[in-house]
């Protein structure tokens, strides 16, 4: 006789990892004893204090884009290597974790998005912020119809010298943060007008309508791309700024850094 | 028939023992209905995780259940004082001072004594969350000082209700309370005035992200202004200037 678990045992065997995704504080403590395996919580914020942690930048749906983000993160932070196993566990069904991939871990499949996240120049939240406000315009669009969007987020400074305004800046003297709770009403109202949103280090909105004049000069995104990303690319080549785009034809939500496209995400997905 | 059950509650002893049985079936509803009432209120998300209540739920217990005992026991001896009066056991006066002075002011001690407690727990709680990010030994100091300070201040209060002589120790009190506020002022000295400035500065943008100054010996673009400080950042450095020091010497602008 054999149970299914017996079956099931080879799932669970020579597990470098336990990747653990939005778990519930009792259930993460069930694993705090575990031994033979490193026990990694990927959640967008550390509140269970845990040891290893990987911050996701947005809740993916989809089982597999989580368990990519989620490895790509850990491989960065060190957490795992090249070549390890590991058995992830995430909630698809319900509010409790009910689904579990055995992974195997190669580094050939490495986008970035983790750096762009925790080693760029802006804060981490506020990236996420950025991407989930590009996320939701994508999404709404202006009253119905699709919308572009450039947005470069840190190196303010710079950015500033390198751009002009296109038109009287609605943030000046103004202290918004794209955290704020009413810049996702006031962003759909300006996304109307042409220009890139330029936003500080901290997520303070210093200026709309700005006109980017970096050197394009060695910028190589993906044929295809319209003037809006080829800007995108070109000032996070000549800045330390980063740069996320809505993409007003295919709808899609792009994020550039030094010059190269490191994400690229559907918003109708999440 | 009638009469005759009169004729029984006239009597003293009789009336006594009504008077007790009232009152421990009073005392008992009641101390029901204080923790029904603060469970209805929400008092458990309130002090969960606190170290009081884990210690009472050890006990089989919870805040709830020992605030609407304490009720109760109140209750209690108040009808045993009430029960001991009927009786002739002891005469009035000794009873009324008792119950209009020394009784309400236990209660309202121990229950201030409860209270403060379970308010300190909260508050080490609350404080050692916000710490939690920082990982230094040192700091794990700090809520365990609020908790001890609130717990006295609470033990203060509790004595003072019952008679206490508590000068010395509101002497102690007043010398801690006065030594924090004079640290904390000489520690946040610099952070108050570069945030006046810093007030002024985000209010009245004599200088915005982008513009290229000079502070002193610091000169570059400015890429972020704070209630504390303007990062102004040159090619090769970044400089972090309190505003103390960009409303002391100056802003030049560069055009």
């Amino acid at each position: 006789m054999s149970s299914v678990s017996e079956r099931f045992e080879r799932l669970f065997s020579n597990v470098d990892a336990v990747f653990l995704f939005d778990p519930s504080s009792s259930y993460f403590e069930r694993f705090e004893s575990i031994e033979d395996a490193a026990v990694i919580v990927v959640s967008p914020e550390n509140d269970l204090g845990a040891d290893n942690h990987v911050s996701l930048p947005i809740t993916f749906e989809d089982f597999d884009d989580r368990v990519h983000f989620g490895v790509e993160g850990a491989l960065d932070a060190g957490y795992v290597d090249d070549g390890d196993t590991v058995v992830c566990a995430a909630s698809v069904f319900d509010d409790e974790i009910d689904t579990v991939g055995r992974v195997r871990i190669s580094s050939k499949a490495h986008s970035g998005v983790y750096d762009l996240l925790v080693n760029s120049r802006p804060d981490e939240t506020v990236i996420r912020d950025v991407i989930e406000l590009a996320i939701e315009l994508g999404k709404k669009g202006q009253k119905g119809s699709p919308v572009g969007a450039l947005f470069v987020v840190g190196d303010a400074g710079k950015v500033m010298n390198k751009s002009r305004p296109l038109s009287y800046n609605p943030f000046e003297k103004s202290h918004v943060n794209v955290g704020d709770p009413i810049v996702k009403v006031m962003l759909k109202e300006f996304s109307r007008l042409d220009g890139a949103f330029v936003i500080s280090d901290s997520g303070k909105i210093v200026s709309a309508y700005r006109y980017l004049e970096p050197s394009a000069e060695g910028v190589d995104i993906p044929k295809g791309l319209g003037a809006r990303h080829m800007a995108a690319g070109a000032i996070t080549r000549d800045t330390n700024a980063i740069a996320i785009v809505l993409s007003e034809s295919d709808g899609l939500v792009r994020a550039f850094k030094a010059g190269d496209l490191v994400l690229e995400i559907d918003p109708e997905e999440y | 028939m009638m009469d005759d059950v009169l004729d029984l509650v006239s009597q003293p002893a009789i009336q006594a023992i009504l008077v007790l049985f009232i009152g421990l079936i009073a005392g008992y509803i009641l101390g029901r209905l204080v923790t029904r009432l603060l469970n209805i209120l929400g008092i458990e998300g309130i002090v969960e995780g606190t170290g009081t209540e884990r210690w009472l739920q050890r006990m089989g217990t919870s805040t709830a259940v020992v605030i609407g005992r304490l009720v109760s026991i109140f209750i209690y001896v108040g009808a045993v004082l009430a029960f001991l009066l009927g009786l002739g056991a002891i005469d009035a006066g000794l009873f009324w001072s008792l119950a209009t002075a020394w009784l309400p002011h236990l209660f309202v001690a121990i229950f201030v004594l409860i209270i403060g407690v379970i308010i300190a727990d909260k508050v080490e709680l609350l404080v050692s969350e916000r710490l939690q990010g920082i990982k230094l030994p040192e700091v794990s100091l700090i809520p365990s000082v609020v908790k001890y300070s609130l717990i006295f201040v609470a033990i203060l209060i509790a004595l003072g209700q019952v008679g206490v002589h508590v000068l010395a120790l509101l002497v102690l009190l007043i010398v801690y309370v006065l030594g924090l506020v004079l640290f904390t002022l000489v520690a946040l000295q610099d952070f108050l005035a570069s945030g006046a400035a810093g007030i002024y500065l985000l209010l009245r943008e004599p200088y915005t992200i982008g513009d290229e100054v000079v502070v002193g010996e610091a000169s570059g673009i400015v890429q972020e202004i704070d209630v504390f400080v303007t990062y102004i950042e040159s090619d090769e450095v970044e400089y972090i200037v309190p505003n103390r020091q960009v409303i002391r010497e100056g802003i030049v602008r560069k055009r």
